[in-house]
């Protein structure tokens, strides 16, 4: 239950939208009078020409906020930025012009070469009362990114309004997205040649993210538009007017995956296949060899963003995307007799089915299906540390477009894994000697308590000590806790289990006061951080995966001693998330038994009580202590 | 036919001993190197790492030039040591032409994987850093070694500086800097490592090996970066090139129009209109005039010269780090301010060094006014004349007066109390002892101000609710926030120090644990997670916090009817670390006084220096913990019999 945060970067960042809450602040320093967008789409001779006009005026309510005049235009190899013109009109009635533009190239954690490039400049003069006026002109060279329109956005909105002027042979898809709460007035016009949608909205307020919520497209009001298809000399040629649209455009990028020299990968799977018996252990053992051998590094260049490189290049040069990962999976097991397929998948990120909106929007990402004794397993060749047989966490709930021929796909649901395959058991011995506590621990991980263990253990703990890492992130005891003989069995995704142990010192933790010494065995305090705010929260709590919790904790009485006190057991049942915690004493030691366990991938805002009420009785149950006396 | 094969070999071998990075090239035949066992353990090392700076004088005059080769070796042992080496990024800045880029891996059973080189690709003006040539590296699984060799060619200029030390370690570090004829020196930072003289090809140079470089831990207080082991140099295409000429070479390149004889007629009438009706001193009348510009100008990083241009940026608003400089140039001119333009590093990156000038430290540009000892930070909007910030506090820095004559100080703060916080709580018991409740009144003041102004209006909503639960007490898990409200949270505040003010009321019911019929309170917890220096081992860097501080806290408890308390030697705690004179530099100091059933609790704790030597890293800690210690501290309530 650590913070989620981004594990591998995806397949495509989108070009149209920055997608995710801008990072800039409160509104009542600046908001947009208007934010206008026209797509105009023209047809010739089966050759789309389409241009989105965009044009926006800020205001700036007050001078606290200036940063927002440095404008950041996004652009790649689909889509060109024609025309800017931006003015800063002062209160005063002058205004100034913009007259310096630089493109620039930006360095991506994730992505290590990418062909989107920004257009910079920073509108002149602002102030308070001034009003900054953008206008420009996105080119689109490929009809399948027509993109989204948000109707709110980081900040409050005066008016909103999309528009787009399409000739009278072209169908276009649209759907809006939480628009419940803003009415949006939609209007259509005709003139001798084409037709004009529009949507508008007035005075939307601002968004803002809120700590472990879903991605902002979960809440944000916003438009998807598709050309569906458009009819030429008496026929109906498709665009992306449903999935089976969408797939076969997929597939025909597919198809240009390249094929040649694959004797060296087959080698190496009939290598790996032949030293097992079963489908499943086959499979398995490519899969860890993938995972062991392949490290992640993503290029996005035009098409190439799309079109998976051959399996032969990405096993000699032992690096690749997703794209890659899966395409080498697919060739490999394929190859020893393994029916798998090419599937294409929003991470949890995206919010939308395919058959909603039969768009790239839909998906970002991209993983194997494979089919073994009639059971589909997906393989994501992205999440180093995920045992065989589980699906990547991000991508759990997701709908995925399995390729099966180059005609035929199938839509399936990406299975939420059940707590007990992400469990954690505790094992803790606590003595006490002198005034501290001297512990032995042992955490056994599964699952993506594994991974999300790892993960942290590789890229969290950066220029940290092992003890430094522990303490603060298991946080164990107190900030004083000291970690000795740590030890971390081997990481990789053979492994199904991952343990943990080392010794503990704990200073200042226990209380002597007079003859009373009062000890709380509740060393690990976890989910004790997660109430939620109802009052303000605006938005569900994500939460990353299901779990299961088993701590066995004995206290060795010290000898001279007497047990005075031990608290009750308590039992919290809540159906999808709850606890038990029991003690019991015998020979010399004090056994606290606790289960904690969460069955959900979200907490709904209805549910916001119940779940408080889970962590506020752990709480209450925390707090209680065992008492010995000389 | 004879001749022309001489004169040929001729030009080849002078060639061949001009320019030593011609004749430098890797192993034809590459094996895996030897490692210990510790070396083995390593997520990656690397086995060799050298640099090559070569400056050159072509015979026949003309300008010099100047190639920098790049060779690395490194052994990469999982994953995570792979994602660190498998991605290069090579800077084009000031590079002239390539001379070649090539890489290779081993891999473990000693097949060599050579990167196919249309593969490289090229980035265009990323960010302020230019341009650059990327490539992944090909082939790299565990236990593989990278190798990466490159020559560029670079437009000459005279300085160069480079960080040694990276985050993993290395086995061999060479570093070679050939300058012939030519007049070069090179300083080595943060090393006990000497350069020796060596020739290469007949041409003079200096040579420096260091071996088993660790990589830099990040510490707690420290400017680990700036510790970081590194290497300035300076080469010159004329005689008799002093510090004394490069420094003032400085102050004339980039003082031009920082000191207007006569101030623009625009700024004059600006600065009469906001000067009206207000204060004549210094402070006032410099406070409201970085105020105004931080209101109508704004502070731009990108290639347009003209940012720098005075009638540009009047037009526009908009200026470049130094271009801003001008104009608070013109109004503090018009406003009949003294100040001097100040020039230094962030303390956290580099050292300044007075004495070996290196263009890379020109970095950050501020605005000394000497009448009240406080600064203008012009490309910070969260600051308003203040005392130094603390990125800077500590540094060395260069100061250029009206006749542009300049000179180096160590920069400190004016006012030694600038940063203070009060605390003043009330602490009683609801619910019949279910919760506990704490009404609290807190001044900020100095850089406390200043952040929490910046964070409370300038930061995303999602920041602000966080920073609003650390003012609130952070580490009270169950804490239900009764009431909540600040005062003077505005970053203008024109009455110097000016305290930022919190009130708020909270309960708890999580700080009152059960141990049969009597209570534990966990008093300790109510003034917030205290910062533990966890580290057991030998520590590395100094110490430098990032300013001096005070804390005064008062803690009022009423005890609950019915109860008696124990346990109140847990609050008595004193910690401190004194100079050579026996004053306290820092201390923490604890105690308490009980009278009926009002138990008032006292917290004086301070840091009057922010340096600390490692000698007394451990004394010091024991200060810095001892307040994490009080944050442990507990009470029991017993019921009276």
């Amino acid at each position: 239950m650590t913070a989620s945060y981004i594990k591998f970067p995806y397949l495509i960042l989108f070009l149209f939208v920055s997608i995710g809450f801008a990072q800039n602040g409160t509104s009542e320093d600046y908001q947009f009078l208007e934010r206008n967008e026209t797509i105009n789409i023209k047809l010739r001779k089966g050759k789309f020409n389409i241009v989105k006009s965009i044009h926006e005026k800020a205001e700036y309510i007050t001078a606290n906020k200036l940063y927002f005049a440095n404008e950041v235009l996004r652009f790649d190899s689909f889509t060109k930025l024609e025309d800017i013109e931006a003015v800063t009109n002062l209160p005063d009635g002058k205004s100034v012009e913009v007259d310096y533009i630089e493109t620039k190239h930006e360095f991506d954690d994730g992505i290590f070469y990418s062909d989107q490039q920004t257009k910079n400049f920073t509108f002149p003069a602002v102030t308070k009362g001034a009003v900054t006026d953008l206008k420009y002109k996105e080119i689109i060279s490929d009809p399948h990114f027509l993109g989204l329109f948000r109707f709110g956005t980081f900040a409050p909105t005066k008016k909103a309004q999309l528009t787009i002027e399409f000739p009278k042979n072209v169908q276009i898809g649209y759907r809006e997205f939480h628009t419940e709460n803003i009415p949006v007035n939609f209007t259509k016009e005709e003139t001798k040649k084409s037709f004009i949608y529009r949507w508008s909205v007035e005075n939307v307020s601002k968004f803002t993210g809120e700590e472990d919520a879903e991605a902002a497209l979960y809440y944000l009001p916003h438009i998807i538009i598709h050309i569906k298809n458009y009819e030429e000399k008496g026929k109906t040629v498709p665009v992306l007017s449903n999935v089976t649209d969408l797939y076969s455009w997929y597939a025909s990028l597919a198809k240009q995956v390249d094929e040649n020299d694959l004797k060296k990968v087959y080698q190496i799977a009939e290598d790996i296949a032949s030293k097992y018996n079963t489908d499943v252990e086959k499979a398995e053992a490519i899969y860890n060899w993938v995972q062991g051998n392949i490290t992640y590094v993503a290029f996005e260049d035009g098409l190439g963003g799309f079109i998976p490189r051959g399996a032969a290049s990405v096993c000699k040069n032992r690096y690749g995307d997703c794209k890659d990962m899966a395409n080498l999976l697919y060739v490999m097991l394929n190859h020893i007799g393994i029916p798998s397929f090419r599937t294409w998948i929003g991470t949890r990120d995206r919010p939308y089915l395919y058959e909603e909106v039969p768009t790239p929007m839909v998906d970002n990402h991209m993983i194997t299906a494979t089919i073994i004794d009639n059971d589909t397993i997906f393989i994501d060749g992205t999440d180093s540390y995920v045992n065989f047989g589980m699906p990547s966490s991000f991508t759990q709930t997701k709908e995925a477009l399995i390729g099966i021929t180059p005609e035929k796909f199938v839509l399936m649901k990406v299975p939420k894994q059940p707590s007990d395959k992400s469990k954690a058991v505790i094992n803790t011995t606590i003595s006490f000697e002198d005034g501290k506590i001297n512990a032995k621990e042992q955490r056994i991980l599964t699952g993506y308590e594994k991974v999300d263990f790892v993960t942290d253990y590789l890229y969290k703990k950066k220029d940290n000590t092992e003890e430094e890492f522990l303490n603060t992130t298991l946080a164990l005891g107190n900030n004083k806790t000291k970690y000795q003989n740590i030890e971390v069995s081997p990481l990789e995704s053979q492994h199904k289990t991952l343990t943990v142990s080392y010794d503990l010192i704990i200073d200042n933790y226990v209380k002597t006061i007079g003859s009373k010494t009062i000890l709380n065995l509740n060393i690990d305090r976890t989910l004790s951080k997660e109430k939620i705010d109802i009052k303000n929260r605006k938005y569900t709590k994500k939460i990353d995966h299901q779990f299961q919790k088993e701590y066995t904790t004995t206290f060795q009485i010290p000898a001279g001693y007497k047990v005075t006190s031990i608290p009750k057991p308590i039992k919290y049942d809540g159906k999808t998330y709850g606890f038990t915690i029991s003690y019991e004493e015998k020979e010399g030691v004090i056994i606290q038994h606790k289960n904690i366990y969460v069955n959900s991938l979200r907490i709904e805002k209805e549910d916001f009580e119940a779940w408080n009420t889970f962590v506020k009785k752990l709480i209450k149950a925390y707090k209680k202590s065992i008492i010995i006396e000389k | 036919m004879r001749t022309f094969i001489v004169i040929l070999l001729c030009l080849c071998s002078t060639q061949a001993f001009s320019q030593y990075y011609k004749d430098y090239d890797w192993e034809k035949n590459p094996v895996l190197h030897q490692l210990s066992e510790q070396e083995a353990d390593e997520s990656s090392i690397a086995i060799i790492e050298k640099y090559i700076i070569e400056y050159y004088e072509p015979k026949l005059g003309g300008v010099i030039r100047k190639f920098e080769t790049n060779h690395t070796i490194t052994r990469v042992h999982d994953e995570k040591g792979i994602k660190m080496h498998n991605r290069v990024y090579i800077p084009m800045y000031n590079v002239k032409k390539i001379v070649d880029i090539k890489a290779r891996t081993i891999s473990p059973d000693g097949k060599v994987t050579l990167l196919n080189k249309d593969n490289i690709k090229e980035v265009k003006n990323v960010e302020e850093y230019g341009d650059f040539k990327i490539f992944a590296i090909e082939g790299a699984q565990k236990d593989s070694e990278i190798e990466v060799l490159y020559t560029l060619e670079k437009q000459y200029s005279a300085f160069g500086r480079q960080t040694l030390q990276q985050d993993y370690p290395i086995k061999t570090l060479e570093y070679h800097f050939i300058s012939g004829d030519l007049e070069g020196q090179i300083k080595p930072y943060n090393t006990t490592g000497l350069f020796q003289k060596m020739t290469y090809n007949n041409r003079a140079g200096l040579k420096l090996i260091l071996n088993d470089i660790v990589p830099m831990i990040e510490e707690e207080y420290s400017t680990s970066d700036a510790n970081k082991t590194a290497i300035a140099y300076q080469c010159f295409g004329q005689e008799g090139v002093t510090e004394a000429l490069l420094w003032n070479n400085v102050v004339s390149n980039i003082s031009e129009g920082m000191f207007p004889s006569t101030p623009n007629k625009e700024i004059k009438k600006i600065v009469e209109n906001i000067l009206k009706d207000q204060k004549q001193d210094d402070f006032t009348k410099a406070y409201l005039i970085d105020d105004y510009v931080k209101k109508n100008f704004t502070v731009i990083k990108n290639n347009n010269e003209q940012l720098s241009d005075i009638d540009y940026i009047l037009k526009n608003k908009s200026a470049s780090d130094l271009g801003i400089i001008k104009v608070y140039g013109h109004f503090l001119t018009a406003a009949k301010v003294e100040y001097l333009p100040m020039i230094t590093a962030n303390v956290y990156q580099q050292r300044f060094d007075p004495e070996f000038f290196n263009p890379s430290s020109l970095r950050e540009f501020l605005i000394y006014i000497p009448e009240t000892g406080n600064y203008i930070t012009p490309d910070r909007i969260e600051y308003r004349l203040s005392e130094i910030p603390f990125y800077i506090l500590g540094n060395n820095a260069m100061y250029i007066n009206n006749k542009l004559q300049y000179s180096f100080y160590k920069t400190k703060q004016s006012d030694p109390d600038y940063s203070r916080v009060i605390r003043n709580m009330n602490i009683s018991f609801e619910d019949e002892l279910e919760a506990v409740k704490i009404a609290q009144r807190q001044e900020y003041y100095g850089y406390w101000s200043i952040t929490n102004r910046a964070v409370l209006n300038l930061s995303p909503d999602q920041s602000i609710k966080e920073f609003e639960d650390y003012l609130t007490g952070s580490g009270i898990e169950d804490k239900v926030v009764k009431s909540y409200s600040v005062e003077n949270k505005d970053i203008t505040q024109l009455e110097y120090n000016k305290p930022f003010i919190v009130n708020s009321e909270i309960t708890s019911e999580s700080l009152l644990e059960e141990a049969g019929d009597s209570y534990i309170f966990q008093v300790g917890k109510v003034i917030g997670t205290q910062s533990e220096l966890y580290q057991e081992t030998k520590r590395v860097n100094p110490i430098l916090m990032q300013y001096p501080n005070h804390y005064d806290y008062e803690i009022v408890v009423t005890i609950p009817d019915g109860y008696n308390v124990e346990g109140l030697e847990s609050l008595i705690i004193k910690k401190e670390l004194l100079d050579e004179e026996g004053k306290q530099k820092c201390k923490f100091e604890s105690n308490y006084t009980l009278e009926g059933n009002k138990l008032t609790i006292i917290i004086q704790e301070f840091y009057k220096v922010s340096e600390y030597d490692i000698a007394e890293y451990d004394t010091f800690r024991n200060v810095i913990n001892a307040a994490s210690d009080f944050n442990k501290a507990a009470i029991l309530m017993n019921p009276k019999e």
